[in-house]
């Protein structure tokens, strides 16, 4: 089963946030969540470094590497952000590679991230649809939602797999390769978004290539929500700047509304 | 100090169905990449499946293999060093014979024609130091495909030569700068090119390593060198040898000499691991020794791995075993103790290195030097009826300007 208003397509388009934990240091972290909060987004991704990120494109990366050093552990994560109450900070979704969670184990993991509350599930870019049969198990009972990946070169049997059960949302990636890579053409993107709506409920939301509120815009106007990762990964450092963007992304997002109008 | 009666095995069974329909070695393997690479990786599989299937592609292997890349490499009797050890007698799987070095052709011949028929136009691969990389750009050059190499920048720096080999090929190498800036994210940055050219371009994964269908397709052209080994081994001794020892970075030499002779339970297999200066983190890369199971590029296996799952770094005199995790079906074998894995130091190893050049007039890779300690360890438990094979899979040439500088020696 979902939980809150998670998993539901509605009108209200949505914006999440892709931060990095602990860059530069988990003070600033937790000033851009409070933020976020402020400005109202239905979620962020909470990026918890890991040495070996192979789907990240340069700016994630160093953004890792800042947080590493001295270092930002899933473990000590969740205990840090019970010090935030449940009310000050928007939804997470925690978003890394799948060995961190291997090492905490997948128990541990579940336990803990329902003592810290507020956390509603994980994105974690390597871990296949056919390996991740252990970690639904894990997941689903806790009412965690482990979100399946849909990118391009996905085919047609392939997604209807992968969508067929319900999670909070779907996230299509929207261009081939890593993150922080500019998306330009959209044509091919609003027609994947269409296939995988005739398949389920569960909102889509594109990630990868949301580089300006203006190709937020674009996105918005066929897709469920945008993901903003490396854009915003830039200014993690100055946070006032970051906050000044996300609003931008966001004013984009509450104007947004789909040409047909359908959407219920 | 190992006894080779702890390791015989005698119920054992090859187990015909590994790796299963989603690359699993009982717990171990998998596909942990991304969902941009997933539909490349069914791609790859059912076409390498389709080829291996097909007598055509056998044959023009093989041709290969014989004209190109020399093959069937000889088996050697190492009687000096046998002599030397005063114990087994040792036998070398000459891998170092092969045209460009080492047993890495092997598997980039494979994989090149293997791309030829999916009909990509380009190569991209990963290498440490080195051999991987020249071993694909010749292919390319051969078969004509476009070709970059990734190599960490600390690596290029280390093996200018082999770099000016691969340009000379025609290969752009692409130096990593990213973490450690050795193999390991140079292994990253090939994932990262792949999953943006996937529709282009094939990457020839060096090793019994990644996601499935990787570990499995390296092994299967990688085999013929344990089968030769064991028609050799039984034309000149008229048996089986009692003990089989491999360096094992990757796996994919080790798995290769071993995959044929894993239902022969008379044969002890034996991998030796890089020992590195010391058994504390960052100064080894003995996955079996320390690692945990976790997940590394595309494979669920051993790892070295700090307590919250960050990736530990390694060490190792030679660069083809400095790598912080270790092929699946390698760690299969291990758990269910039909391979023996132990490791050998630096220090180790150049002795071996030393004592295979003066004795045998051999030079063997640093990463080879490993299987050659390992062997003269395991000789001196037994007495002359013994008969113990070691793969030697690469020469030392590209190692002598290393060997050099840990000796203090200048060269001009």
């Amino acid at each position: 089963m979902k939980t809150g208003t998670a998993g539901e397509r509605s009108t209200h388009k949505k914006v999440i946030p892709y931060l990095m934990a602990g860059d530069p240091n988990l003070g600033v972290t937790e000033k851009l969540l409070r933020a976020a909060k402020k400005e109202g987004v239905w979620a962020v991704e909470l990026g918890v470094p890991f040495s070996d990120p192979t789907a990240d494109g340069p700016v994630i990366q160093e953004a890792a590497q800042r947080s590493l050093c001295p270092s930002t552990s899933l473990r000590s994560l969740l205990s840090w952000l019970e010090t935030i109450p449940v009310g000050e900070r928007p939804a997470i979704y925690l978003m890394t590679y799948f060995n961190l969670f291997l090492a905490m184990g997948l128990e541990n993991f579940v336990s803990s991230a329902r003592r810290t509350g507020g956390i509603r599930g994980a994105v974690i870019p390597d871990l296949s649809f056919e390996d991740a049969g252990p970690v639904r198990k894990a997941f689903h009972p806790a009412g965690l939602s482990l979100i399946p990946f849909v990118s391009l070169t996905t085919s047609e049997t392939r997604m209807k797999r992968i969508v067929a059960r319900s999670e909070d949302f779907i996230y299509l990636v929207s261009l081939l390769g890593t993150t922080g890579k500019e998306l330009s053409e959209t044509g091919t993107l609003s027609l994947m978004v269409d296939r995988i709506r005739s398949q389920t409920e569960s909102p889509v939301c594109v990630g990868f290539g949301i580089q300006s509120p203006a190709v937020a815009g674009k996105v918005l106007q066929f897709a469920d929500g945008v993901i903003v990762g490396s854009r915003l990964v830039r200014e993690e450092t100055d946070p006032e700047n970051w906050q000044k963007l996300l609003s931008a992304f966001c004013a984009v997002a509450r104007t947004s509304t789909e040409p047909s109008g359908v959407m219920c | 100090m190992e006894k080779i009666s702890e390791v015989m095995a005698p119920s054992f069974r090859r187990p015909s169905s590994l790796p299963d329909k989603n690359g699993y070695f009982g717990e171990f393997g998998g596909r942990f990449v991304s969902e941009s690479l997933m539909e490349a990786l069914y791609e790859l599989e059912n076409s390498f499946r389709t080829a291996w299937k097909d007598k055509a592609f056998h044959r023009e292997m093989e041709s290969v293999y014989k004209d190109f890349v020399g093959r069937p490499s000889p088996l050697y009797f190492a009687a000096a060093l046998t002599e030397k050890i005063g114990g087994a007698r040792l036998y070398l799987k000459r891998e170092d014979l092969n045209h460009t070095g080492a047993h890495k052709i092997n598997n980039t011949v494979g994989q090149a024609l293997l791309a030829r028929r999916m009909g990509k136009r380009r190569l991209i691969a990963e290498t440490g130091a080195g051999q991987h990389g020249v071993a694909t750009a010749t292919v390319a050059a051969r078969y004509d495909f476009e070709c970059e190499i990734y190599m960490g920048s600390e690596d290029v720096r280390r093996q200018a030569l082999n770099v000016f080999r691969m340009n000379l090929l025609g290969a752009t190498v692409r130096p990593v700068e990213q973490g450690t800036k050795t193999l390991k994210d140079a292994i990253s940055e090939a994932l990262r090119d792949w999953s943006q050219s996937v529709l282009t371009t094939h990457y020839v994964l060096g090793t019994a390593f990644g996601p499935h269908p990787f570990p499995l397709m390296v092994r299967s052209f990688q085999s013929v060198i344990g089968q030769e080994a064991r028609k050799q081994i039984l034309r000149k001794e008229g048996r089986l040898p009692d003990a089989l020892v491999a360096c094992v970075g990757g796996g994919s030499n080790a798995m290769g000499l071993f995959y044929p002779f894993l239902s022969d339970h008379q044969c002890a297999l034996w991998g030796m691991e890089a020992g590195g200066r010391s058994m504390e983190p960052g100064e080894h890369a003995a996955r079996f020794q320390t690692g945990r199971v976790g997940v590394l590029q595309g494979s669920k296996t051993y790892v070295l791995q700090d307590e919250d799952g960050q990736i530990e770094k390694t060490h190792s005199v030679s660069a083809g075993l400095d790598y912080s995790a270790v092929g699946p079906e390698l760690a299969y074998y291990r758990d269910s103790g039909r391979i023996v894995f132990s490791s050998v130091s630096d220090e180790e190893a150049m002795e071996a290195f030393e004592m295979l050049s003066r004795t045998e007039g051999i030079l063997p890779a640093l990463e080879s030097a490993h299987a050659i300690a390992g062997a003269i360890r395991l000789a001196r438990q037994m007495d002359s009826s013994r008969i113990i094979l070691v793969n030697l899979s690469g020469r030392g040439d590209k190692d002598v300007m290393e060997v050099a500088r840990i000796k203090g020696v200048t060269l001009t």
